[in-house]
């Protein structure tokens, strides 16, 4: 139940996106990935979970992997319950495992978790975007997965559902002892549930250490973030 | 200055052009028999979603039936208007129905068809799955675990196997009752002349190829879909040439399936 990632290259048509890039996250971590756009955080999630292929490096991981995407991803031609549930009613090793009436039990409890209930029936497209995002949250965690990736779970949030997120992330890396990655811009979401912090630009890690390390800004890259700066080594324009 | 070199002729654009068309259908070919082999591995091991396949079912055969029996019924109607006065003039009015029962069955009720259901399910089935693409829904089915070739393709082109050929029958039967009315008001055709001469354009081979035809078509208007839907990349612009790329290689390929078939079972 641990991510290893050693010296990691994924290049999309010549230009490198992700130089060279090594981390670990051990069972019972969550590690927090944070960077301007464009910078590579998502193209590290997608690696990691094997949706795209790598150029070079070494991905280590044991375990069965979930993932929370950017922008939810929700299935819109299935409703809420069916989401939550597709991987117990669609995945081959989990199909039969489960009566309808438990994986109605199942949906009914992530939802609670996710401080939505009753939405069982509506489809995808009738929720806000900060609904949908927390229903794909409770999809990603139905299978209780032992390594998580969050790709921004607390963006477009409003505060109080941001903590929900965030203090759920926490209590399901202490029950499960998964190993966790959130990609996130959220200084909230960072304070909150990261042991420690990678942070990217350009494809290179800039910083590595612990949130407390990052808020002493003694480097002009965790400055130019904790203070949104636009003055510093990270240009937002690159081509 | 005008350019006069070889590249800014317009001949070698065209040829260029063909090029880039010949390779994207060849690839996309390519993939077609890829994943229809791994539908077909899923079929004959009876491991698919029966709810799944029987509201596909019900989306390929019932939705599309208004669109099918209109455009083979037309296509009837208008065969048989412009022939029956000129063959009940040249006192040839007892072969109208055999003529048009021949047209039907052996090529214009199945290519009409296949055309009907290019253009309602083939060109819906690939922006849909395209648009599963572009927003990251097959990502993440796939994160799931949930095989994306058994959750979406198997279904959708199972359901074209099967429904192709029922579509094709009623669609036939309508084209050739829609040919004796419009005979009939066109020409003063008897429904009985009509009627009686249908049967001596039917025959068992040209039944059993057709069906035979709405199943291979059928499969592969479906597949074809489906693939072109699953390459897709970059967003909306992507689901329209996704949907476009659809619709042309499905023709074209139900148009080389006719000529094979012509090949092997009437040369
Ligand atoms: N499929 C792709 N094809 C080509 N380039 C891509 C592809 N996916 C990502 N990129 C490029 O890779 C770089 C990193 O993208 P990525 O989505 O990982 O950034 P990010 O850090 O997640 O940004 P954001 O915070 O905006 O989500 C960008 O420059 C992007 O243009
Ligand atoms: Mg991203």
């Amino acid at each position: 139940m641990s991510i290893e990632v050693k010296n990691l290259t994924k290049k999309f048509n010549k230009k490198t996106v992700i130089k060279d890039i090594s981390f670990k996250v051990n069972s019972g971590e969550i590690l927090a990935i944070v960077g301007f756009s464009g910078s590579g955080k998502s193209t590290v999630l997608k690696l990691i979970c094997g949706l795209i292929e790598k150029d070079s490096g070494i991905i280590k991981t044991s375990g069965d992997i979930a993932m929370v995407f950017q922008y939810s991803a929700l299935i819109d031609s299935l409703n809420v319950e069916d989401n939550i549930a597709f991987a117990l009613k669609e995945r081959k090793d989990l199909r039969k495992k489960y009566t309808n009436e438990e994986i109605k039990q199942i949906v009914k409890e992530k939802l609670n978790l996710v401080g939505l209930s009753g939405i069982e029936n509506k489809f995808p497209s009738e929720l806000s975007g900060g609904m949908q995002k927390r229903v794909s949250f409770a999809r990603a965690i139905v299978t209780s997965p032992n390594i998580i990736l969050y790709d921004e779970p607390t963006a477009g949030l409003d505060p109080v559902s941001s903590t929900l997120i965030e203090d759920y992330i926490v209590r399901l890396k202490e029950e499960t002892n998964a190993a966790s990655i959130v990609v996130t811009h959220q200084m909230s979401t960072i304070m909150r549930t990261a042991d420690k912090i990678i942070m990217l630009y350009n494809g290179d890690v800039v910083f590595t250490g612990t949130p407390q390390d990052l808020m002493k800004q003694d480097t002009p890259y965790t400055k130019q973030f904790v203070t949104a700066s636009l003055d510093g080594p990270m240009k937002m324009l690159q081509g | 200055m005008r350019d006069f070199s070889l590249k800014s002729t317009i001949t070698y654009k065209l040829y260029r052009q063909l090029i880039i068309l010949f390779d994207d259908f060849l690839s996309t070919i390519g993939d077609t028999v890829i994943y229809g082999k791994d539908v077909l591995k899923f079929i004959f091991k009876r491991d698919f979603n029966m709810p799944a396949l029987l509201e596909q079912c019900s989306r390929f055969g019932v939705s599309s039936l208004p669109i099918t029996l209109s455009i083979v019924g037309m296509t009837a109607i208008i065969v048989s208007m412009q022939v029956a006065g000129e063959m009940v003039k040249q006192g040839a009015g007892n072969y109208v129905g055999m003529l048009v029962a021949i047209l039907i069955i052996r090529e214009a009720g199945i290519i009409m068809s296949g055309f009907a259901i290019i253009s309602m399910i083939g060109s819906s089935i690939a922006s849909e799955i395209a648009t599963m693409r572009v927003t990251e829904q097959i990502d993440a089915i796939q994160v799931l675990k949930v095989n994306p070739i058994r959750y979406l393709f198997v279904p959708r082109v199972l359901s074209g196997t099967l429904m192709m050929p029922p579509v094709l029958v009623i669609a036939s039967l309508v084209g050739i009752i829609g040919g004796g009315v419009a005979a009939h008001l066109a020409s003063g055709l008897s429904y009985r002349a009509y009627f009686e001469s249908v049967w001596s354009g039917i025959y068992m081979k040209d039944m059993n190829v057709a069906l035979l035809k709405a199943i291979v078509f059928g499969f592969t208007i479906a597949l074809i879909s489906c693939v072109c839907g699953y390459n897709a990349n970059g967003g909306a612009r992507g689901v329209g040439i996704a949907t476009t790329k659809a619709v042309v290689w499905s023709f074209v390929a139900i148009v080389l399936w006719d000529l094979v078939f012509s090949i092997i079972f009437f040369f």
